[in-house]
């Protein structure tokens, strides 16, 4: 396994009246979700043997790895520029059904953000909309039906509640992982409605769905981008 | 006594949409006495058709299930003539194939073939899919005659993705393009990323009795529209499949 690069503290998270967020800020993001991917990807592959076709963890380890190989030098890029590129390598990269829906995610959200070289918290929340929209329109999923949305959904309204109660990043996106994560548990009990999981019927009860699984890992590595307390890795049932 | 039947059968089908179920819950979804659901259960764990959980006490579909379930696909024609026309079109092609039969409003799955790459993949036999966002369904579909067409266009197109075609004018016009392109297509309709080639089978009076196709990712299958080795692979076996079943050579051509 890859070492982590300690970068934590070189970027400051902004709140209302912090330093804006910036090209490093989303960097980050990218890096930590790479990171925690490449260290949870035998347990998403895992659970995705239980219910679809066991590649997953697999799938994803190899898209960000290409997203982040492909992120040299764009340092100097839109933070905009930046998740859209993400966004693309992992359409092209990933495969299956997490490679257009994270994909297309990707970079749409990197789209609302546009061309601006700084933003803040609310552009972030504005963004993640634009992102999960796109999600929700190739995939066609709500809330219940055991997908990617089952963690984003929860996420996105805890991360908004927290800048509405006038917490700072570190603290809305450290709500919105907490979440993203309850999401993920929620789907076990539930029979998949969406995707090659639902051809299983009553056999995929019982099982966590790895996409809700990874989204609520995207969470996770915004908490870290963002500089908030560490959460703890995704728990294993 | 046939109404007996009749809720053993209502007993079976639930036990079989949920993994385990108490005689309580049982009769409260069927409405029916808990003494009832239980004289049935006992009848139907006889036959081992159904299982009690020791532990939690709860019942699930028992062993002769299987073996049930295993004798329908061993009789089921289409099936057992497509058994090697499948595994060579699989290796042909070096994509997943499976192979449906129309019931009701969905296809259900009767064979399927991995991508032989050796990864891990889910077996899809039984699995039932919404007529209209499979390959396989549109290319029975349209085959079918003009009031079974309708039917079927007129009945609840569900959204399984955002690619899904839900407009009964728009597929109606697809499943007239099916005969013309010799294959129907689905292009993410069913399931995000995934596409099919598919075409349909015909039995001896140039009846569709069901249709078979290549399943894979949607950049190897529609990249710059349908891949042509494919869908010519898919074309002729779906004929030869035909012929095994007894259409006869006009017949086939003719359509």
């Amino acid at each position: 396994m890859r070492e982590r690069r300690s970068t934590r503290g070189t970027v400051t998270a902004a709140g209302d009246g912090e330093a804006p967020l910036g090209a490093a800020f989303v960097l980050q993001w990218v890096n930590e979700l790479a990171f925690l991917v490449r260290d949870q990807r035998d347990y998403l592959t895992q659970l995705d043997a239980a219910i679809g076709d066991a590649d997953h963890g697999i799938n994803l380890d190899r898209g960000l790895t290409a997203a982040v190989a492909n992120l040299q030098g764009m340092a100097k890029e839109t933070p905009g520029d930046i998740l859209k590129a993400v966004g693309t390598a992992l359409m092209f990269t990933v495969g299956g059904a997490a490679g257009p829906l994270y994909g297309s995610g990707f970079r749409d959200l990197g789209q609302a953000l546009g061309s601006k070289a700084e933003f803040g918290p609310e552009d972030l929340l504005v963004a993640f909309r634009a992102g999960l929209d796109a999600i929700q329109k190739l995939g066609a999923a709500a809330v219940g039906d055991k997908t990617i949305v089952d963690a984003f959904v929860p996420a996105l309204a805890a991360f908004e509640r927290g800048l509405r109660a006038g917490e700072d990043l570190p603290a809305s996106a450290t709500r919105a992982r907490k979440a993203a994560e309850e999401g993920m548990r929620a789907t076990v009990p539930l029979q998949a409605r969406k995707g090659r999981a639902s051809y299983l019927g009553p056999r995929s009860m019982g099982h966590q769905d790895p996409g809700a699984t990874s989204t609520a890992l995207l969470f996770s590595a915004l908490e870290r981008a963002a500089g908030g307390p560490n959460g703890p890795a995704p728990e294993r049932p | 006594m046939i109404q007996s039947v009749r809720r053993a059968a209502l007993i079976l089908k639930e036990l079989g949409s949920s993994p385990r179920m108490g005689v309580t819950e049982l009769g409260e979804r069927l409405g029916l006495a808990k003494a009832t659901v239980f004289g049935l259960l006992r009848a139907l764990e006889a036959e081992q058709l159904v299982e009690r959980d020791e532990e939690a006490g709860k019942y699930r579909l028992g062993p002769a299930m299987l073996q049930l379930g295993n004798a329908f696909l061993d009789n089921h024609e289409l099936r057992a003539r497509s058994l090697l026309w499948a595994e060579s079109l699989a290796s042909r092609v070096g994509e997943a194939v499976r192979v449906g039969v129309l019931n009701g409003r969905r296809v259900l799955i009767v064979h399927h073939v991995f991508r032989p790459d050796n990864s891990v993949q889910i077996l899809e036999v039984g699995a039932s899919i919404p007529w209209h966002a499979c390959a396989l369904g549109k290319a029975m579909a349209s085959y079918l005659e003009a009031d079974q067409r309708s039917e079927l266009l007129d009945g609840d197109l569900a959204r399984l993705t955002g690619k899904t075609v839900c407009d009964p004018t728009a597929l109606d016009r697809e499943l007239d393009q099916v005969a013309r392109r010799g294959v129907a297509l689905e292009d993410q309709e069913a399931i995000v990323g995934e596409a099919e080639i598919a075409a349909t089978v015909f039995d001896h009076e140039g009846t569709p009795v069901g249709a078979i196709g290549v399943a894979g990712p949607v950049e190897r299958l529609l990249s710059d529209g349908p891949s042509p080795h494919v869908v010519a692979a898919v074309r002729e076996t779906a004929r030869s499949l035909s012929r095994e079943m007894g259409a006869g050579r006009l017949s086939v051509r003719a359509r």
